[in-house]
């Protein structure tokens, strides 16, 4: 009977691992293995063996540099902006008059594909006609060139992230708030403490390993942007909004071809993201925290 | 009985599939991708063949050009057959060539294909040459053989008061400009910064952008340049293959001094337009049909934009058609290619033919305004008295300068389209940018 009962549950889970071998884990290993060839799909020639020197082109390549300097940007604003914006809308709504209402309002960006997303930020940054400059004329501020100014491009592209994903990290710590046990908050208001002692007292550590999860989950997200950009900016002006991600499917599949760098740069996110992701677990002791 | 149901009704949905598979077996549906600017002319001339050849569907998907050209790439690298037939641009020829079939070849193999009044010589050499042919073979036919045109506001340019004041300002009557350095004169009077009286916003809408237009957008100032007696002597004659980035033994030619002048111009430009960084092809459309500028360098097929337009009615007395500044606009367009890996090329050339005849090359100018690539449809009365634009076509296609076909051509462009952005928002020296352009090419070359 449990010899039995073992094989149906392998034959249940065979056709997933068939999946997950042939769609994850080949393709994972394929991929470190032809990052050291020069594997270049326009060459029409079988890849050779180049060793390290995809690797270290990447060193000399100032695209690459830009991509990556824009990404830690990227990771250094928009995250915490939307940490911040996601867990002060979360306490502003809990408890108000119309919860369902406004929590329903406020997730709307994160339903919305983020293609679709860019094409609208595209329309609403538009230098002559977009609902931004025309908003910002009310202030006696001139038309902005969002698209157009390097620096600009890159303020535009963070807002638009901070707009579609403050209402994840919202949705993820208001979920957390209502888990927060009545009678702490009673007993807290019974001692005196104020609204304010009590987020920080009661509600903050109970929600601290949702916080450190979201965080994590966020910054995994933003290594790996590509819409947004491809939408709104197409990497520009210059390079000045390549992320790595938009630079490796340039690399790779849109105007070079050249699989082998665009693999070792893939390499080098996964790496980037796997000790970032575990430095992180191991620095906010999450495991301990959700009691794993 | 209620076995005997059970098996009759299994009986009926067996004999139901089988049937609708034979009759599905006797259609053939084609894929034809499309760039945005051909689509609804290949859907019509879609939907007209089907009606005339019921046993083929086709479908026509519509792709962005930056979408279109990768995907292309992708099935020609890969040959997954994922399309039968793809408009192609002409500047991608090079690169795309691998994985289209040889149609000369094609119809000598397969003489029940093609169309026995099909005019093979109906074609200009130089538009079979440049929207059909790669490295000596045909790869395809020429479909919308395009160059960009020079759109001003003719009533403004015609506007007696206008024109006095222009004359009163530089000493110069007001007229169509021949040279950038009179567009950049012209572009500072519409622009109410500098003319509180101009009656646009802006002089000239320009697009810049980080996207493939940057590309084609650089030529248009150097190639007055590079194909003076000057250029010439210095650069040699233009390989069209290479185009007008390169010399013509296959060296980039615009890293000197007249490469300099060339960005220096459209750096001057930028000044009298609408956010010409931020504006791709869209965008300059908007300016110009809402009345923001008064001058735009477009491509032949916006006329109907143009037309759509409330604030340009009446079209004949607003707006004007004229070469380009420096007599050498950018050529462009499309020709349909067929893919090695399809599996129904027979009836897929046989639209192709149908798509590019004498009657539909000169039925989609007249309806969709896609420039014509025949002889006879150019010489046609009713084709030459439609628009404004057929008066300057002939002069512009036949100056018109050229981007590289080669196959890096997509490194190529990556690499300038970079730089060259980085030179007009001003964070690198021109000089030093093109010199690292020119660099970076030679490597790509060399590899």
């Amino acid at each position: 009977m449990q010899t039995c009962y073992k094989a149906s549950a392998w034959l249940m889970a065979i056709p997933l691992l068939v999946l997950f071998l042939g769609f994850t884990i080949y393709p994972f290993f394929y991929m470190i293995g032809i990052s050291f060839t020069n594997c270049n799909l326009s060459a029409w020639e079988v890849p050779k063996w180049v060793g390290l020197k995809n690797y270290a082109t990447i060193f000399d390549d100032l695209v690459a540099a830009g991509s990556v300097e824009f990404t830690i940007l990227l990771v250094l604003i928009a995250v915490p902006l939307e940490m911040l914006l996601g867990l002060f809308v979360a306490f502003l709504i809990d408890d108000v008059v119309g919860e369902s209402f406004w929590r329903s309002i406020v997730v709307l960006p994160m339903m919305i594909p983020p293609v679709v997303a860019g094409i609208a930020w595209k329309m609403l940054y538009n230098f002559q006609y977009g609902p931004v400059n025309y908003f910002l004329s009310f202030f006696g501020i001139h038309r902005i060139s969002w698209l157009g100014d390097p620096v600009m491009a890159r303020v535009g592209v963070i807002i638009a992230d901070v707009w579609q994903w403050t209402p994840f990290v919202f949705l993820v710590l208001y979920s957390g708030l209502q888990s927060v046990p009545q009678d702490l908050i009673e007993a807290a208001s019974v001692d005196g403490a104020s609204r304010w002692h009590t987020i920080r007292y009661v509600h903050l550590p109970v929600i601290r390993p949702l916080v450190w999860v979201v965080l994590i989950i966020r910054l995994v997200d933003v290594l790996k942007l590509f819409d947004i950009v491809y939408m709104v900016t197409f990497g520009g002006p210059g390079s000045a909004t390549h992320t790595i991600s938009y630079y490796i499917y340039k690399v790779g599949l849109s105007f070079g071809w050249d699989i082998g760098y665009a693999s070792a740069l893939s390499v080098l996110l996964l790496i980037a993201v796997v000790l970032l992701t575990n430095v992180l677990i191991r620095v906010l002791n999450v495991r301990q925290l959700l009691g794993l | 009985m209620r076995r005997a149901l059970l098996f009759a009704a299994i009986a009926c949905v067996l004999v139901y599939s089988a049937m609708g598979t034979s009759l599905a077996a006797e259609k053939v549906t084609l894929n034809v991708w499309s760039s945005p600017d051909n689509a609804d002319a290949l859907h019509d001339l879609a939907t007209q063949y089907t009606k005339q050849n019921p046993d083929v569907k086709i479908q026509v998907t519509p792709l962005s050009w930056e979408f279109l050209y990768p995907k292309i790439l992708q099935d020609v690298a890969t040959g997954t057959g994922a399309f039968d037939v793809t408009t192609w641009d002409v500047m991608t020829a090079g690169a795309v060539a691998k994985g289209m079939v040889d149609l000369q070849e094609f119809r000598k193999a397969h003489p029940e294909a093609a169309d026995p009044d099909y005019d093979w010589n109906d074609y200009d050499k130089m538009i079979w040459k440049t929207w059909g042919v790669w490295n000596g073979v045909n790869i395809g036919l020429p479909f919308y053989p395009a160059s960009m045109l020079f759109f001003y506001r003719k009533d403004y340019f015609e506007d007696p008061k206008i024109k006095v004041k222009f004359k009163a300002k530089y000493g110069r009557e007001l007229t169509i400009p021949k040279t950038w350095e009179e567009t950049i004169q012209i572009a500072e009077f519409f622009t109410r910064k500098y003319n509180s009286d101009s009656p646009t916003e802006y002089g000239i809408a320009l697009m810049f952008p980080r996207t493939h237009t940057l590309f084609y957008m650089y030529p248009i100032f150097f190639a007055p340049y590079r194909r003076s007696a000057e250029g010439i002597s210095k650069f040699g004659e233009v390989n069209p293959d290479y185009g007008d980035y390169f010399t013509h033994d296959g060296k980039p030619a615009f890293n000197t001094r007249e490469g300099v002048k060339a960005i220096n111009i459209m750096k001057k430009l930028m000044s009298y337009a609408p956010d010409p960084l931020g504006s791709d092809y869209g965008e300059t459309l908007e300016y110009f049909s809402n009345g923001t500028v008064a001058m735009v360098p477009q491509w032949f097929g916006v006329w109907a934009s143009f037309v759509a337009s409330e604030k340009l009615k009446p079209i004949e007395k607003t707006v004007g058609v004229a070469n380009m500044p420096g007599g050498h606009p950018v050529s462009g367009g499309w020709a349909l290619g067929l893919n090695k890996a399809s599996n129904h090329k027979i009836e897929a050339f046989k639209f192709m033919q149908f798509a590019t005849n004498k009657n539909n090359d000169k039925y989609k100018f007249l309806k969709y305004g896609l420039t014509p690539a025949r002889i006879s449809t150019t010489k046609d009365p009713k084709v030459q008295n439609a628009d404004a634009r057929m008066d300057v076509f002939a002069e512009a296609l036949a100056k018109a300068s050229h981007r590289p076909r080669i196959p890096e051509e997509p490194k190529l462009e990556d690499v300038a389209v970079n730089v060259l952005s980085g030179i007009l928002m001003g964070s690198i020296d021109p000089e030093e940018g093109l010199n690292r352009i020119a660099k970076e090419w030679i490597k790509i070359l060399e590899d």
